[in-house]
């Protein structure tokens, strides 16, 4: 074969297989994975594990992974499929891959334990292979919150500490294999407030950027009670803080107002701008450089009447950055905005999809989303409004259609949060 | 001699532009040894061959120097894959044969997993051509048994291949792999690891520089 001919092949077959995500990752995962994760789902996802709070006297009490069904192909769709309880009500939280998409890292808020499930052997059939019990007295953190996948390691961003346990905090950083790098607390000097909560990279920009919650002894707290509580009620994250990202060390902090929680970068390569959601101010915030080059936080746009307090808990970008959905948990609504200005995000479009309404994932082309309703086990509503479900829906561009329910108090399965995608050709790919 | 002359201009000729990694706006790369890498992972202990020479323990490859590894296999074509790996090691030899500082204390390495088709001779040819100043900016390119050792090197580093179903059986073998570079210091440890989203030259040589200057002051 000619070399031309040879060359013609080689470019052909990279064009064949670069969507299967080998050979290079995409610029992220199915919109908010680390930008290191392999083994992009572009596709039909298969599984969805939920990671589920124990409930007492429901079941087995126990926090667990729940694994659902969600290939409208399959006979099982809509149903679960797996569970695998770890031990002991923890707060399970939220969950993170490592880069290899073969492990799932789930935490617990309450009693800091981390657990590390193969999905990557059988997505059908997670398997617990590591319990991480050590963490607050190797980083001096509790809470460990947001797994964030760095090559071959694991960037955890935690939400409170072990002396006082309020908000003041930090990340640190594991291997893969589970075992303690590193800790970097989160900056007090300089107007910052040591708070933390998400974590999210962009490593064109060598940025990384958090974001600031609340500590253990309010998180942990019943919200009724809490919110009487003006001095509590004080101790809230209000900034976000943008590290360099290869030095691991802060360089610029801004006045976020109201627990700036979850941060999603752009996907669109070139872009440099990222936004969140305020929980207790109900604003959208955008992050991004001025006019001369600086990098800024500012204010965009508004969810619902913030005198309401709706409460936004997640947002998910969509893979071209031109829509964001969010959750509001008070009002149980799911909100979508165009955010093709990103200056001026503009609501497009919402609908009550529960009594009370916590995460929401959306697949790669956008099409499916995934909400479920648990927020904390002491901050989810009471009586009939504590409804626990995992819904699934379909997006048509126009309207939000439920395709299936899982009931989780029915099934006895707890109260479901987090949630994250794998897919059976990923383990015929290993 | 002329199929592996193809074979190198393909590996070059299709690589993806460098991303540079201090893009405008980008926050600027920390001054070399003002940050710290972690000791991620040692790298394993492994038997390795290079050329036709005896078998030999991974660490001849990885230790005593600063070493930058990747796994690559000579027909790979995907230019976000070997080929970027191959200029980037290149831009980063250029910077190393021009800085004394540099000179004789860092090691580059070629680790390929297709044994079959990047036999000793085609190795050692690919050495060959990075023949010029090896002993001041080293080039190395090893193998290993497919049957024996290779597996568990790939499962160590965490380097994912899948060998693609070959209809067309003239055409050479596609394994996809997620392109990774390894960072190693001198007592074997992995201190970075770089996908391509993050192989930029620059990046690279501030690393391989705090690594450097951790032995200086060590000494």
């Amino acid at each position: 074969m000619s070399y031309s001919r040879r060359k013609a092949f080689f470019l052909t077959v990279f064009a064949m297989i670069a969507p299967l995500g080998f050979g290079g990752a995409a610029s992220a995962d199915e919109t908010c994975l680390s930008p290191y994760t392999a083994a992009l789902i572009k596709g039909q996802e298969s599984y969805l594990h939920v990671w589920s709070l124990g409930e007492k006297s429901l079941g087995d009490e126990s926090d667990k992974l729940v694994t659902v069904d969600v290939d409208p192909s399959s006979a099982s769709y809509g149903k679960v499929v797996d569970k695998l309880s770890v031990g002991g009500r923890g707060e399970a939280h939220h969950m993170g891959f490592t880069d290899d998409r073969k492990y799932l890292w789930a935490g617990g808020l309450d009693d800091s334990r981390i657990f590390i499930f193969d999905v990557g052997s059988d997505p059908s059939r997670p398997k617990l292979v590591r319990t991480i019990s050590d963490f607050a007295q190797k980083t001096g953190f509790v809470g460990p919150h947001t797994f964030y996948a760095l090559p071959g390691r694991m960037l955890i961003g935690a939400l409170s500490n072990s002396k006082t346990r309020d908000g003041v905090t930090g990340l640190a950083v594991y291997n893969n294999d589970g075992e303690f790098l590193s800790a970097h607390p989160i900056p007090l000097a300089d107007g910052g407030d040591g708070y933390g909560y998400d974590v999210a990279i962009n490593p064109q920009k060598n940025a990384l950027l958090t974001s600031s919650f609340t500590g253990w002894n309010n998180y942990m707290r019943d919200f009724g009670q809490l919110v009487q509580d003006a001095e509590a009620m004080k101790r809230f994250g209000n900034t976000m803080v943008l590290w360099n990202l290869k030095a691991l060390q802060p360089d610029t902090i801004f006045n976020v107002p109201g627990a700036p929680l979850e941060i999603r970068w752009s996907l669109n390569e070139g872009d440099d701008w990222a936004i969140t959601a305020t929980a207790l101010t109900s604003k959208l915030w955008l992050i991004n450089r001025d006019a001369q080059g600086r990098w800024q936080g500012k204010e965009v746009g508004v969810i619902g009447d913030p005198a309401k307090t709706p409460l936004p808990v997640d947002i998910s970008i969509s893979a071209d950055a031109k829509t964001l959905w969010v959750n509001t948990f008070m009002d149980g609504k799911t909100r979508l905005f165009d955010i093709s200005n990103p200056e001026k995000p503009v609501q497009v479009y919402e609908k009550v999809t529960g009594r009370q309404v916590n995460m929401i994932s959306q697949s790669w082309d956008g099409r499916r989303v995934y909400i479920t309703s648990s927020l904390l086990s002491n901050w989810d509503k009471k009586g009939a409004d504590n409804e626990q479900v995992l819904r699934g829906y379909e997006w048509d561009g126009k309207e939000l259609k439920q395709k299936f329910e899982v009931d989780f108090f029915k099934e006895q399965l707890g109260r479901p949060h987090h949630m994250k995608f794998s897919a059976r050709s990923f383990a015929e790919r290993r | 001699m002329v199929f592996f002359r193809c074979l190198l201009a393909t590996a070059i000729s299709v690589a993806a532009p460098v991303f540079s990694f201090a893009a405008e706006g980008g926050l600027p790369l920390p001054a070399p040894g003002t940050y710290t890498l972690n000791r991620i992972q040692r790298a394993p202990f492994a038997i390795v061959r290079e050329g036709t020479d005896a078998p030999r323990p991974l660490a001849d490859y990885t230790t005593g120097a600063v070493t930058l590894m990747t796994f690559f296999y000579g027909h790979c074509a995907n230019p976000r894959g070997c080929p970027l790996a191959w200029r980037v090691f290149e831009s980063v030899r250029v910077q190393i044969r021009n800085d004394a500082s540099l000179q004789r204390r860092v090691r580059l390495v070629f680790f390929s997993f297709d044994p079959a088709h990047d036999t000793p001779n085609i190795l050692s040819e690919f050495a060959r051509s990075y023949q010029s100043d090896n002993a001041i900016a080293p080039w190395r390119f090893i193998t290993a048994w497919p049957e024996f050792t290779l597996a568990p090197i790939l499962r160590s580093f965490g380097q994912d291949i899948a060998v693609e179903p070959n209809s067309a059986t003239e055409e050479p073998t596609v394994i996809n792999h997620l392109l990774k570079v390894f960072l190693i210091d001198r007592d074997g440890w992995i201190r970075e690891i770089y996908t391509f989203a993050y192989l930029d030259p620059p990046v690279l040589l501030n690393d391989i520089r705090t690594l450097l200057e951790e032995t200086n002051a060590g000494e």
